[in-house]
């Protein structure tokens, strides 16, 4: 049974349940991991923390067997045995399992089924026995302490937190003594938190050793015993019990990176403010009643660079989307540009309005990759080449602007009628952009602009939003590299949990402060 | 190189060597055939699934689908038929039934799809099954005859040769003006693509407006449904190439949340093109009515299947965001052709059904092999 409260216990001599050592991988040619060590014990909640892209997803990936074998170098140890997994399988037969953020439930299915899926008990003609899968799945769950779902409840009818618990119960019953969780409270309600929690101690008490990916210093403080950070794809130090580090330690070690070359200067001047949101908040798209962007306000002036930052899950992506008019039903607030309130109900609204959104997952939320260059170039601007009754499209005129940016943006493409799809992920983010400079933006929103391309493209995009805020443009950019953030902003704004917590400028503006209010580290006192 | 460039000639104009291939091979066999009459025939007959197919590969551009096409055809042909009954001349009982029928109609697919996100498959076979109680009942399951004769001339009259003759010049010259601007537009762009990419489109136009001009040159004409469908087509070439709206369908249907972010009213869009669709099919049902000189409720049974089949076969992309209307003329004109020279020659009708199954199986097959270009 699981005890409700108690003392974290001293666990120095418990078994290594899990040692990863030297593990290296890398994806043509660039180390998404690079030298990885550290060991996990059973009875243990390891807290591996990291920014984004430091390379914990891509580690977990190797530990359960999604890279099998011979695509990374190092070892891993399982109970001081050496195992080069072939495939997830045998990962899991190793008893690794590992609960991802996003849940591989099958929501149609009831608890139960979802349990023992694929290993249903069976009686003598082969036929599901219902009964034993029933009474098996709640066995599973009066373990864990959980006494409000049934195992004949369908999975789409409980709560995400639930949902987690039957991932859990799951992970159980395949006898795991390595728990991944990757993640686990992004989509849980405070509530679901405490007794998320209450599992996990639960189980360090019954031996099992836990890695807990995660990036929020309250919950690593509650929860781990020891802390072991990731940066670029390295461990940084050794990892420490968490009462022998502090949470600044913690933080210096996740970021500790200098400014490079990256960020160009740029003379450009602040002018008047044109665009303000005020008390902007948007409901949660899953958990009613909850918000994921909870009463912002913020303004930004003519050729300023606003720089948006915060963790993954904070809101940041919500709110400009919002702001660009994605979710008019969702959003409550008010919309003021050029000091005047404006009604924003969909994109083309917004950008009516002169707000441009470069969104951050170009391929699934910008791109027409079937369609050349010149489509996508214009396709936001139209009536740039086109008349206006009819709208009949110059053809000529649309090949001519679109030369004009692919030499401006240097877009390297066959030629001007590749399809987009066909180019490199540096020169679609060029076509991107070309879009929304061909829209004339006065407010240009710009949502991990520089993710997934190479160096030498960054350092263009960055030169050319200096350029753009020089002309008076109004920039607001979204990044998880902290350093983009930093090196380009002129004021920038921390988000945690739906909420602005900190405005610096960018001469006051430091790495450990930034992280550690956007970790909640730091709190606004109420 | 000089390998690989037939080889993607192939490809990219497969549809349209097969009905070239289908035709010629047809001719060899049956001296029936290329006869003049004949190949009018033919040419109406593609009429109207081909006016149905130019909605229809709107509606599959958008990644939609509709299969109510079929019994608007139905309803349109008995709604348009009794309305002369009640004493409405046809000028005026052709447009009432486009706007009521096909706009009713089209308003409401559209409505449930954009408003609701109801899967265009199911709002659109539950208006196949209404539409035909709609013409059954508003007929009384049985045909109606057409009270106005004038209104026959709608599906079954001619243009007379010499005129028809005169506008086929007039597209030609059409023709040489605007391949001579676009060869402008792109030197004056800088284009890389060569003129060779153009010629096949050059050649096979040439080689439609002289066949056009001895088969309706030589025989009585130009029958008036293959002309309004020749305009409806052109018009449509117009709109999806060179019109802002034209642009939408292909953003929408390639990537819809994208579209969306982008500024484009999907909304509104998506109506639009379901009423298109509509309307076009109830010009269909009005021209069949016409050229059989009556209604019959179950008029367009089935209809659905040979539009989206010459849509299919003319290479629009099913999963939306890539296709051609002349893609589909050629779908349509394949289908039209085949199903005319097996009954020249004899197959059985069963056969026929096997056949054209299989070939729209094929050219499905021939559009993932396609898709795996630039996504695999």
């Amino acid at each position: 049974m699981i005890t409700e409260q108690e003392a974290r216990p001293a666990r120095q001599m418990s078994e290594i349940a899990l040692k990863m050592e030297h593990i290296v991988k890398a994806f043509s040619g660039i180390r998404a991991l690079d030298d990885v060590t550290f060991e996990a014990r059973a009875g243990e909640v390891l807290a591996l923390m990291g920014e984004n892209g430091a390379g914990k997803s891509t580690l977990m990936k190797v530990l359960g067997g999604v890279w099998p074998y011979p695509t990374y170098q190092g070892d891993i140890f399982i109970k001081g045995e050496r195992r080069r997994f072939r495939g997830p399988r045998e990962a899991m037969d190793a008893g690794i399992a590992i609960i991802h953020q996003e849940l591989n439930l099958i929501t149609e299915l009831t608890v139960a089924e979802n349990i023992f899926l694929d290993r249903q008990p069976t009686n003598a003609f082969g036929a599901i026995d219902w009964r034993r899968l029933n009474q098996d799945a709640e066995a599973l769950l009066v373990e864990l302490g959980i006494f409000d779902i049934r195992p004949t409840d369908r999975v789409k009818h409980i709560a995400v937190g639930k949902q987690q618990m039957v991932e859990i119960a799951k992970a159980l019953s395949k006898q795991a003594s390595i728990l991944i969780l990757d993640e686990p409270t992004s989509a849980l309600s405070d509530k679901e938190v405490a007794e998320l929690f209450r599992v996990i101690r639960g189980l360090r008490q019954a031996g099992v050793c836990m890695c807990y990916i995660s990036h929020k210093m309250e919950e690593i403080a509650e929860i781990a015993d020891r802390v072991v950070v990731l940066r670029d794809g390295r461990t940084i130090g050794e990892a420490a019990a968490i009462s022998d580090i502090t949470l600044d330690q913690i933080i210096a070690r996740m970021v500790g990176r200098e400014l490079n070359e990256m960020y160009p200067q740029s003379a450009h001047r602040r002018g008047e403010k044109v665009f303000e949101i005020q008390n902007f908040s948007i409901q949660h798209p899953s958990l009613p009643g909850e918000r994921k962007v909870k009463d912002v306000s913020f303004s930004v002036h003519r050729g300023e660079i606003l720089g948006l930052c915060g963790l993954m899950g904070s809101g940041r992506t919500t709110l400009v989307s919002a702001i660009f008019g994605a979710f008019p039903d969702a959003t409550h607030g008010e919309v003021l540009v050029d000091d005047k309130k404006v009604d924003i109900g969909s994109p083309a609204d917004a950008i009516g309005h002169g707000i441009a959104l470069l969104t951050e997952d170009r391929k699934a939320l910008g791109l027409f990759l079937g369609q050349p260059i010149t489509f996508n170039t214009t396709i936001s601007s139209l009536q740039t080449v086109s008349s206006p009754p009819v709208g009949i499209i110059d053809r000529a005129e649309e090949r001519v602007l679109t030369e004009q940016y692919m030499a401006q943006l240097d877009i390297r493409a066959a030629s001007i009628d590749a399809l987009v799809g066909t180019l490199s992920g540096g020169n679609q983010q060029k076509v991107l952009l070309a879009r929304w400079l061909n829209a004339s933006p006065k407010i240009l929103i710009l949502d991990e602009p520089t993710r997934g391309i190479d160096i030498g493209a960054k350092v263009e995009i960055h030169k050319l939003l200096n350029r753009l805020a020089e002309q008076g443009v109004a920039i607001i950019i979204i990044s998880s590299e902290l350093e983009e953030v930093l090196g380009m902003s002129d004021r920038i704004l921390v988000m945690n949990e739906g909420r602005i917590v900190s405005e610096v400028t960018r001469a006051n503006a430091n790495r450990e402060t930034i992280m550690e209010w956007a970790t909640g580290a730091r709190r606004v006192e109420k | 190189m000089q390998r690989n460039g037939a080889l993607q000639f192939i490809k990219t104009n497969a549809t349209l060597i097969a009905l070239v291939v289908l035709t010629v091979a047809l001719a060899l066999i049956d001296p029936t055939f290329p006869t003049a009459r004949n190949l009018s025939n033919v040419a109406r007959q593609v009429t109207i699934v081909g006016i149905i197919g130019v909605g229809m590969t709107m509606v599959i551009l958008i990644a939609g689908i509709d299969l109510s096409v079929g019994s608007v055809v139905g309803v349109a042909a008995v709604v348009v038929t009794l309305l002369m009954q009640y004493g409405l001349v046809a000028w005026l009982a052709v447009p009432v039934t486009l706007l009521i029928v096909g706009g009713l109609i089209g308003l409401w697919n559209g409505f449930w799809i954009a408003h609701y996100r109801i899967p265009p498959f199911i709002i659109t076979l539950g208006m196949l099954t209404i539409g035909r109680g709609v013409a059954l009942s508003l007929s009384g399951g049985s045909s109606v005859p057409v009270a106005d004769p004038s209104f026959a001339a709608l599906g079954s009259a001619y243009i007379p040769p010499v005129p028809t003759l005169v506008l086929l010049a007039i597209a030609a010259l059409a023709g040489v003006t605007t391949l001579v601007r676009t060869a402008r537009d792109k030197s004056q762009a800088n284009a890389t693509s060569p003129l060779e990419k153009g010629l096949p489109g050059i050649v096979v136009t040439a080689a439609g407006l002289l066949l056009a001009a001895y088969v309706f040159g030589s025989s009585d004409g130009l029958p008036v449904p293959v002309a309004i469908f020749v305009v409806i087509a052109g018009l449509a070439i117009f709109v999806l190439g060179r019109t802002r709206f034209g642009r939408r369908l292909y953003a929408l249907g390639g990537n819809e949340e994208a579209a969306r972010l982008s500024g484009i009213n999907v909304y509104q869009t998506k109506m639009i093109v379901y009423v298109v669709v509509s309307v076009l099919s109830a010009l269909s049902g009005i021209l069949l009515a016409s050229r059989l000189n009556g209604a019959s409720p179950n008029l367009g049974t089935m209809f659905e299947l040979d539009a989206i089949a010459a849509v299919v076969i003319g290479g629009t992309s099913l999963a939306g965001g890539s296709g051609t209307i002349g893609g589909t003329i050629i779908g349509a004109l394949i289908i039209g052709v085949l199903n005319n020279g097996m009954s020249l020659l004899g197959v059985s009708s069963f056969y026929q059904l096997i056949i054209k199954g299989l070939i729209i199986s094929l050219a499905v097959w021939f559009d993932v092999l396609q898709k795996k270009n630039w996504t695999g």
